[in-house]
C-alpha cells in the first residue's frame, strides 16, 4: 500500500482503493498539512497520511475533533501551507461554524476537505447529504466517481483553492471510497510546497463585509467549471431523454445503459463541480431533453438545482429523480434501483431477474459487541442496577461502539441518543430537573476518544452547574469503532510518535468532578459500585476500565480457555434458560443444538471469562492462560 | 405467557406481590432490593417454578390444602386445625428478645436440637428495619432471628438457594402467611421436570400477620420519629390502641399513631385473606385476650395444624421448653373472628381491583 502512496513512477497504473488514492491525490498534491478525525467510510485517509508523513515531509495528526482538524488547517493555510481536512458527514457539521467563517475569510495556501457521506449509515447513525454545507458556505464543491478522478480531483481542488483563495469541498461516498480501481499515477512534487511567513499584512479574518467577495470568488469559478474535465457527456446529440449524475449514479448508469441497450439513445451528462453549477454546459444538454432523471447520492441536491436552472430558463421538463418518481427517497444508489428508474424514464420493461429456487432462510442477526468487549458487561450491569432503582432510571446515549447499546447487546439501554458528545448534555438537562421533581436516576455514557472529543465541554457544564448525573466513561483505550486511531489518551500520534497521555481520572478530577473507577469484568464489585454511585448526588463519574477486547487480541495475550462442562449446564431448563446465549449474549457463547446445552465457540471466545461468573450452573469453566 | 412476564403482568404490576421470594434464588432472572420483587431480564420459558411458586399466582388452594391436610380439621376461618394453645418460651433469655413470648424461637430451637429439622430458614429482623433471610443451623443462629419486622425480606430466596444446594434435608421454614402458601406450593412439585428439591423441606412455621410494611416507608417513618438511636423492637398493640409501638435500644418506647402506619401498608397485602398462616404445620403469634392488653401480654397463641406439629408441641411441654397457660374460653371464636375480618376485608380489596384492571 505505502509502496503506491509515494512511488514517483508516473503513468504506472496501479489498483487502488478510493481512500488510498485520496492519499495519493493529496501526495501528488504536496500538501503540507493534514488533520482529521476519524469517521467512517473514510477513517483509512489520515491514518495513510500519517505514516508516509514523515517521508514526503508533511505534517499528519488525529485531532481531538473535527473542529480541530479544520482550524489547524486554517492555521497552515495562513502560512501558505496546503491544508487537507478530512472528514465524515457528520464530521462536517461540526465544523460548520469554522467553516462558514473561513468561508468569508478565505484561504492563502490551499485548503481542501473531503467530507465522505455514507448513504444507508452503513457506519453511521444516519445518513444525510454534506453537499448542502457548500451552498450553505458558498465555497466550491467537487465529487469524483471513478478511482481516478479521486486521485486526480485532489490536487485539482488545491489548485482552484489557491487560484480563488477560497476552501474547497471534495464529496465522496462510502462506495468511492471503499471502492477499487484502476489509478494511474501522477508525478510527485520534486519539493514540498514552500511555506510563507505570515505576513503584517496578511488577514484571514472573518467580517461580515468579506461575504460579497466571497460570492465573487464562487462566481468566478462558475466559469472555470463550464469546461471542467471533470464534467463528461457521453450519448447521442440532443438526447430526449438525460439522465445528469454525480459520484457512483454515473458508474450505475453506464452499467444500466448497457444491460437495458440504451446508451445511443439516452444522454448521460455526469458532473464533478457540483457547486457552482456550469449552467451553460448543463443547459445545452437540458435544452432539448423532455425528460431528465438525476442520479445522485442521498438527497435531490442536483436536482433541486437543475429543476430551478430549467425553470428560469423556462424549459418543460418532466424530472424524474430522489424526491419524484423512480428512486426511493432514502438510502444509497445501487444497480438494482437504478435500473428500474432508467426503466422509467425510458419506458422499456425491466429485464426480469431470475429468482432463485431454494430459499434458506437465513437468521436475523442484529450488530453486536464483539466477543469479550467490556462494554456487554458495564451495560448489562448498568441494566441491573438501573432496575433495582424504585423508579428506573434514564439513559442518555453517545456515539462510539457502544452505540449498539441501544440494541440486545447492551441490554437496550438508552432512551435517547443524540450527536457525538451529546450524551453529557441531554443528562445534564434531565439532571437539573431531578431537582424539580423528576425522581429517577440519570445515567449517560462515553468512550474515552469521545470524551475528548466533544464531551469535555459538556462536562465543564454539568460539574459546573452540579447536575445530579452519573457518567461513565467507557474507557477501552481506543478509537475502536473506526479501526484504533489514536487519541490523546493513548499516548500516540498519527505519525507514531509516543507522547504523553492525558490522564482522564486527573481531568475528571482538575473539572471537579466525584471519580470512581471499575473494572467491568469484576461484575461482582462494579455493580455495588455502580450501585452506590447511583445514590449519590450531583456530578459523578464512574471510570469503567478493560482495553478493548480486539485490541487484546491484537497484542495477541494468550486468552483463557473457557470451556462448558455440560454435565452441570442447566441449558433451557428452569433457572437458566439459555442465560449465557440469550442474555449475556456475548457471540463466544453459543448454543449446542445437539445436546440442548450451551457452549463456547473457541475461535471466536477471547477468554474475558465473565459468562463463568455470571452462569447459573456453575458450569462454565476457565482454566489456565497466561498475560503475553 | 412467559414466566417473567407472567409475574410481572399478573402480580407485580396490579400490585399483588408481597415480596416473599418465592420466585427468587433460583434463576438470575429475579432479585430483590429493599422489599422490591425486581425482574433483571427477561426468561423465554412459558413455564417456571417463579410462576408456579408465587403464593398470588392462581393457586386451587381446596386442592393443596387436601393434600397436606385432612379435611375433618379444617376451619372455614382459620384452616386445619388441631388446637389452639397459649404458650410462652420457658427460657427467660429468649423472651427478653422476643416479639412476644418467644414461643417461636424455642420451638425451632427445640426442632433443630432434636433432629426434627436440620436447618432453618428464617427472617433476622434487625430490630425491626433492614430485615434479611437467613439460614440457620445452630440455636444460636436460631436466637438470633427472635423478634419480628414489618418489613417482609424475600426470606423464601434463602429457603430456594438452601433447596438447590441439597446440603440439609429437612430445612424448617418458619415465614408469614404470604411465605407458607409458597412453601406449600413448593412441596407440591408443580414444575414436573424440576421439583426443586422440594423433599428437604421439613417442619413449616406460620406467623400469624395482618400486614406488611413498605420498606423506605417504614425506615423513613421509624428515622422521623427515632431522631437518631437504633431500634431494637417494633409491634403493634391491640386495635384500641391504634398505634405502633418503636422501642428504642435505650429502652424508651414511643407510640406512632396507626394512621400515619397504615399508608405504608405493602399493597400486596391488601389483598391478602390469611392472617393464621393456614399453610403450616402449627402457626404463631401475640396473644390477645377478651379482657386487655396486659393480660396475655408476653404470651403467643399457637394453632396445631398437623400431627408433626402437635408432636413438636408435646415434644416442647414434655421438655420443659415452654410453659403453657390455659386457653380462656372464647379465645378461639375471638381469633376466627379476628381472622374472617381479614379474610372479609382482603376480599372486597381483590373485588375491587378486579373492577378496576
Amino acid at each position: 500500500m505505502e509502496w503506491t502512496m509515494t512511488a514517483n513512477v508516473p503513468g504506472e497504473v496501479c489498483l487502488m482503493q478510493g481512500n488510498e488514492a485520496l492519499v495519493r491525490g493529496a501526495v501528488e498534491a504536496g500538501i503540507n498539512f493534514a488533520a482529521s478525525y476519524p469517521g467512517s467510510p473514510s477513517s483509512q485517509v489520515l491514518g495513510m497520511l500519517g505514516k508516509i508523513a514523515r517521508e514526503r515531509n508533511f505534517y499528519a495528526e488525529w485531532s481531538t475533533n473535527e473542529v480541530c482538524a479544520l482550524q489547524a488547517c486554517i492555521g497552515a493555510s495562513l502560512a501558505g501551507g496546503r491544508a487537507l481536512c478530512i472528514v465524515k458527514q457528520n464530521g462536517l457539521l461540526c465544523t460548520a461554524d469554522a467553516l462558514h467563517c473561513a468561508a468569508q475569510h478565505g484561504v492563502k495556501g490551499g485548503l481542501v476537505i473531503i467530507t465522505s457521506d455514507d448513504p444507508s449509515a452503513h457506519s453511521s447513525t444516519n445518513e444525510f447529504d454534506s453537499r448542502w454545507q457548500a451552498i450553505s458556505a458558498g465555497i466550491p464543491l467537487l465529487e469524483p466517481t471513478t478511482m481516478q478522478e479521486t486521485k486526480d480531483i485532489i490536487p485539482y481542488a488545491f489548485q482552484l483553492s489557491e487560484k480563488i483563495g477560497q476552501l474547497v469541498l471534495v464529496r465522496v461516498t462510502t462506495r468511492v471510497c471503499h471502492g477499487r480501481g484502476n489509478v494511474a499515477l501522477g508525478p510527485l512534487p520534486e519539493h514540498p510546497n514552500p511555506l510563507q511567513r505570515v505576513r503584517e499584512w496578511d488577514r484571514m479574518v472573518c467580517v461580515c463585509y468579506m461575504h460579497t467577495p466571497a460570492l465573487e470568488k464562487l462566481e468566478a469559478l462558475r466559469q472555470e467549471f463550464e469546461t471542467s474535465p471533470y464534467n463528461h457527456y457521453s450519448g447521442p446529440e440532443q438526447a430526449k431523454q438525460l439522465i445528469i449524475s454525480s459520484g457512483t449514479g454515473r458508474l450505475y448508469a453506464q452499467e444500466a445503459l448497457s444491460r437495458l441497450g440504451a446508451a445511443d439513445t439516452v444522454g448521460l451528462l455526469s458532473l464533478g463541480t457540483l457547486w457552482p453549477l456550469p449552467e451553460k454546459a448543463i443547459l445545452q444538454y437540458l435544452k432539448p431533453a423532455e425528460k431528465v432523471l438525476i442520479l445522485e447520492e442521498v438527497d435531490p441536491f442536483l436536482e433541486q438545482g437543475l429543476e430551478a436552472l430549467a425553470g428560469k430558463n423556462r424549459l418543460s421538463i418532466t424530472f424524474l429523480g430522489r424526491s419524484a418518481a423512480g428512486l426511493p427517497p432514502v438510502g444509497e444508489l445501487d444497480p438494482d434501483n437504478v435500473m428500474a428508474a432508467i426503466s422509467a424514464l425510458t419506458g422499456t420493461v425491466l429485464p426480469e431477474i431470475p429468482t432463485p429456487e431454494i430459499s434458506i432462510d437465513l437468521p436475523e442477526r442484529e450488530m453486536t459487541f464483539c466477543a469479550g468487549c467490556p462494554h456487554r458487561a458495564t451495560f448489562f450491569l448498568l441494566k441491573k442496577t438501573l432496575r433495582q432503582e424504585k423508579n428506573p432510571g434514564v439513559v442518555v446515549g453517545d456515539i462510539g461502539c457502544y452505540f449498539m447499546a441501544g440494541q440486545s447487546a447492551g441490554q437496550y439501554a438508552f432512551q435517547v441518543c443524540n450527536c457525538m458528545g451529546s450524551g453529557v448534555n441531554i443528562a445534564e438537562g434531565l439532571g437539573q430537573l431531578t431537582n424539580y421533581g423528576l425522581d429517577q436516576k440519570v445515567v449517560t455514557v462515553c468512550g474515552d476518544s469521545t470524551f475528548f472529543h466533544t464531551i469535555l465541554p459538556g462536562l465543564v457544564n454539568a460539574a459546573y452547574h452540579n447536575a445530579n448525573m452519573l457518567l461513565i466513561v467507557l474507557d477501552n483505550s481506543a478509537t475502536a469503532m473506526t479501526g484504533f486511531q489514536p487519541h490523546p489518551g493513548t499516548g500516540l500520534t498519527a505519525m507514531g510518535d509516543r507522547v504523553k497521555a492525558m490522564d482522564i481520572p486527573k481531568i475528571l478530577d482538575a473539572v471537579g468532578c466525584s471519580v470512581e473507577t471499575a473494572d467491568p469484568f469484576d461484575v461482582a464489585e462494579s455493580e455495588k459500585t455502580l450501585r452506590r454511585l447511583l445514590q449519590k448526588s450531583g456530578m459523578n463519574v464512574l471510570i469503567m476500565r478493560q482495553p478493548c477486547a480486539t485490541l487484546k487480541a491484537k497484542e495477541r495475550k494468550k486468552p483463557l480457555r473457557v470451556w462448558v462442562d455440560q454435565s452441570k449446564c442447566i441449558g433451557d431448563g428452569c433457572g437458566c434458560d439459555k442465560y449465557c446465549s440469550r442474555v449475556w449474549g456475548c457471540p463466544g457463547n453459543t448454543w449446542d443444538f445437539k445436546n440442548n446445552k450451551a457452549s463456547i465457540d473457541p475461535v471466536t471466545c477471547v477468554g474475558c471469562g465473565v459468562c463463568a461468573k455470571l452462569c447459573p450452573g456453575g458450569a462454565i469453566q476457565v482454566e489456565g492462560g497466561e498475560e503475553g | 405467557m412467559l414466566s417473567t412476564i407472567a409475574l410481572d403482568t399478573q402480580v407485580i404490576r396490579p400490585g399483588l406481590c408481597t415480596g416473599c421470594g418465592a420466585c427468587q434464588g433460583m434463576c438470575p432472572y429475579w432479585g430483590s432490593m429493599e422489599g422490591r420483587t425486581i425482574c433483571y431480564f427477561d426468561c423465554e420459558r412459558k413455564d417456571g417454578r417463579c410462576q408456579q411458586f408465587c403464593p398470588r399466582m392462581p393457586t386451587d388452594l381446596d386442592a393443596l390444602r387436601c393434600r397436606f391436610f385432612p379435611a375433618e380439621a379444617v376451619l372455614p376461618e382459620i384452616g386445619p386445625f388441631l388446637g389452639l394453645y397459649l404458650t410462652r418460651a420457658a427460657d427467660a433469655d429468649i423472651r427478653g428478645g422476643a416479639q412476644h413470648g418467644g414461643t417461636m424461637t424455642a420451638l425451632v430451637e427445640l426442632a433443630l436440637q432434636e433432629g426434627l429439622i436440620d436447618a432453618a430458614v428464617l427472617t433476622r429482623s434487625q430490630g425491626g428495619l433492614e430485615a434479611e433471610g437467613v439460614l440457620a443451623s445452630t440455636a444460636e443462629e436460631v436466637r438470633a432471628c427472635s423478634g419480628s419486622s414489618f418489613q417482609i425480606p424475600p426470606t423464601l430466596a434463602v429457603l430456594n438457594k438452601a433447596l438447590q444446594e441439597n446440603r440439609y434435608h429437612k430445612i424448617g421454614v418458619v415465614g408469614t402467611p404470604c411465605k407458607t402458601l409458597a412453601v406449600y406450593k413448593m412441596k407440591s412439585k408443580p414444575l414436573a421436570e424440576n421439583d426443586s428439591h422440594a423433599d428437604n423441606i421439613g417442619l413449616v412455621f406460620g406467623l400469624f400477620c395482618g400486614w406488611g410494611l413498605e420498606w423506605d416507608g417504614l425506615r423513613d417513618l421509624t428515622e422521623n420519629h427515632l431522631n437518631g438511636g437504633s431500634l431494637s423492637h417494633m409491634d403493634i398493640p391491640p386495635s384500641k390502641y391504634h398505634s405502633l409501638e418503636l422501642r428504642k435500644a435505650a429502652g424508651e418506647t414511643i407510640s406512632v399513631n396507626l394512621d400515619e402506619v397504615t399508608p405504608l401498608v405493602r399493597s400486596g397485602c391488601r389483598y391478602c385473606t390469611d392472617m393464621t398462616a393456614e399453610f403450616a404445620d402449627l402457626s404463631v403469634g401475640g396473644a390477645r385476650s377478651a379482657d386487655g392488653w396486659d393480660v396475655d401480654k408476653g404470651w403467643n397463641q399457637v394453632i396445631v395444624r398437623s400431627e408433626k406439629g402437635a408432636e413438636l408441641l408435646n415434644l416442647a411441654r414434655k421438655k420443659g421448653v415452654l410453659e403453657f397457660k390455659e386457653t380462656p374460653e372464647g379465645a378461639l371464636d375471638k381469633l376466627k373472628g379476628a381472622s374472617l375480618g381479614k379474610k372479609r376485608t382482603g376480599s372486597e380489596n381483590l373485588r375491587r381491583l378486579r373492577e378496576t384492571v
